[in-house]
């Protein structure tokens, strides 16, 4: 026999309690591991972000259009651009299942070669550009909506009213675990060009242009604005990462709150421990004592609590995040990367999440036992035997 | 000294007050008692009497408030509470009235819960916590825990952790208290056969005329003095 064994044995001494206990810190640690993932999630698509590419976008918003003779202006007119394309936000839903939301975009035939995280098969590519109602779909969003190449389907336009009838022609994936979302929709700008409105012709969203030296991205990003600055449509254009740090300034509160429910979430979880190991303490209180007149020490006796509460907490830590695996990266992850995958691309529980939940339900174990082990190690061996449990 | 044989617990002029706010009671008051090495006393008197206190006070659980504790060559009244601790792990053995054996824990683990102090290996540890328990009688039982006990086998499985470190002194707050007479008489037995045969002092607090009558010495306290 150890030490050990008297605090593993003392854990399981009121089975009921260190279940109920250890739930609760498992549950408190999945709240914690989702909240963190979402963060990181979040912050993936900034931290990924290439950095020789640049987007051009409408001075006063992301909602209003550039005329597409831009393009050509930003290709001809600035020196150090390898690449340009552009896109068009199209906001149609898929009339067979109008629920399933999905970002869907009109784009350049070229848009692909600006984004090579984005793996699409040549003869794909080539039977897009010969197809002006093809499209290129994400594999996941495809196994999603059961769509295969050759299937044709039909977008009911929102921002552009009516059916729009495209034919599948392949999917794009993307190596696995990278940031990349694989739940758009790609089809031909031309092909919308064509059927909209006057007003609304020859209009695109956002001009995207890659760099020849990622060192000179502001430069040319200066560059692009100058050029607008006297057009009746003036552009702001930034990094890509620039763009993403952007978006997630916008969100930066509920990040911010988010940060704030997850402390919230450790402190509920270091009072269910405290609770439990105080409710202990108390019951074990005479048992302490003997062991205070058989010759061990305050201090001895403090170790032996604070290493049940870490036993305890971290064996809650651990089941949670054994549990968070299949409830967050699995199930939650895969269900916000299939249906909001521009946003969380990448849901997976971190390596550094992980070892933050073992080291804080250490910490917060050792916290909450710090309190009753100090009462213990300055209560009298007499009065400690006598005490009624 | 004690009739020439060496005093293994020496009390002079001691005195004990606790306070209750602002009142000073007087638990104890000029106690004078010497114990020899290898004595079976008996610490009887009423309730209140002060007997368990003086009884923690050689034990080293407690200091007096004034006069001098000098026990087993140790005076305790200068004593720190480290020194207090490591005392009683070496020199004294615990037997309370309610056992106070650890529920979570063997009948072996509570005997080999003292040993944890020492530098002994597992092993030795372990095989000392079975001689032990052979002394008491409870050997086979050495798997069982406390519930799967009855009251004077948990006494017993008690008196076999006040012995396994091999203390020289021996102090039983109403080891009998408790248990039913046979029982009783069982304890009684093998505190006589541990004073006999390993020679270990043993001081006793008790209510029960009968324990007190296996002593060899009885010594009467009423309102904390000795008589």
């Amino acid at each position: 026999m150890t030490r050990w064994t008297l605090v593993r044995r003392t854990l399981t001494r009121n089975p009921l309690r260190t279940t109920l206990t250890l739930l609760g810190v498992a549950v408190a640690v999945i709240t914690f591991v989702a909240l963190r993932t979402v963060l990181d999630a979040w912050s993936t698509g900034a931290d990924y972000a290439a950095k020789d590419r640049l987007s051009t976008r409408h001075k006063v918003s992301y909602g209003l259009p550039l005329p597409k003779r831009y393009v050509d202006d930003i290709a001809t007119q600035i020196p150090g651009v390898s690449k340009v394309t552009f896109c068009d936000w199209f906001g149609g839903r898929w009339a067979k299942a109008p629920n399933e939301f999905f970002a869907n975009l009109a784009c350049d035939s070229d848009a692909f070669a600006v984004y090579p995280e984005m793996q699409v098969d040549p003869r794909t590519l080539e039977a897009w550009k010969h197809d002006k109602q093809g499209a290129i779909i994400g594999d996941v969003l495809a196994r999603k909506l059961g769509l295969k190449a050759g299937d044709r389907m039909t977008l009911q336009g929102s921002f552009y009213p009516g059916d729009w009838e495209l034919r599948i022609v392949g999917t794009y994936t993307a190596p696995a675990h990278s940031p990349v979302d694989r739940s758009t929709l790609f089809f031909r700008w031309d092909y919308k060009n064509e059927r909209v409105p006057e007003r609304q012709r020859d209009l695109i969203g956002w001009v995207f242009t890659r760099v020849d030296d990622p060192a000179s991205s502001a430069r040319v990003s200066r560059a692009i604005d100058a050029l607008f600055d006297d057009r009746d449509v003036r552009t702001a254009t930034t990094s890509e990462r620039s763009s993403n740090s952007t978006l997630l300034g916008g969100v930066s509160a509920i990040l911010s709150a988010l940060d704030i429910v997850s402390i919230i979430v450790l402190t509920i979880m270091a009072l269910i421990l405290g609770n439990t190991i105080a409710m202990g303490v108390r019951e074990q209180t005479t048992e302490y004592g003997v062991l205070l007149a058989l010759g061990f020490e305050p201090r001895d006796i403090g170790l032996l609590i604070v290493a049940e509460a870490i036993g305890l907490s971290l064996a809650g830590g651990l089941l949670g995040l054994v549990l968070a695996y299949p409830l967050v990266q699995l199930g939650l992850g895969q269900w916000l990367e299939l249906n909001v995958g521009k946003f969380f691309p990448v849901f997976r529980i971190s390596q550094t999440t992980a070892l933050i939940v073992v080291g804080l339900t250490i910490v917060l174990g050792a916290l909450a036992a710090l309190v009753p082990a100090m009462r213990v190690g300055r209560m009298s061996v007499i009065d400690a035997i006598r005490r009624p449990a | 000294m004690l009739d020439g044989m060496a005093s293994i617990v020496e009390l002079h002029a001691v005195h004990k007050t606790f306070y209750r706010g602002n009142q000073p009671v007087q638990v104890l008051q000029n106690v004078d008692l010497a114990i020899a090495d290898g004595a079976f006393d008996a610490l009887i008197g009423p309730s209140g009497s002060g007997k368990s206190t003086l009884l923690n006070l050689i034990a080293g659980l407690d200091t007096p408030s004034s006069g001098t504790a000098i026990i087993a060559g140790s005076d305790l009244t200068r004593m720190t509470r480290r020194e207090l601790a490591r005392f009683r792990a070496d020199k004294i053995g615990f037997i309370f009235q309610s056992y106070n054996l650890m529920p979570v824990l063997t009948a072996l683990e509570n005997v080999e819960l003292p040993l944890l102090l020492t530098r002994l290996t597992a092993r030795e540890r372990r095989t000392r916590a079975h001689t032990a328990l052979r002394i008491v009688g409870l050997d086979e039982r050495a798997q069982h825990f406390p519930r799967q006990l009855s009251g004077g086998q948990e006494q017993r499985v008690a008196i076999a952790r006040a012995i396994v470190h091999d203390p020289q002194i021996l102090v039983c707050d109403e080891p009998t208290g408790d248990l039913d007479r046979a029982s009783a008489d069982a304890i009684l037995d093998l505190l006589q056969r541990l004073n006999d045969e390993f020679k270990k002092t043993i001081i006793m607090v008790t209510h029960d005329p009968i324990a007190a009558r296996r002593a060899h010495r009885i010594c009467r306290l009423d309102k904390g003095q000795l008589h």
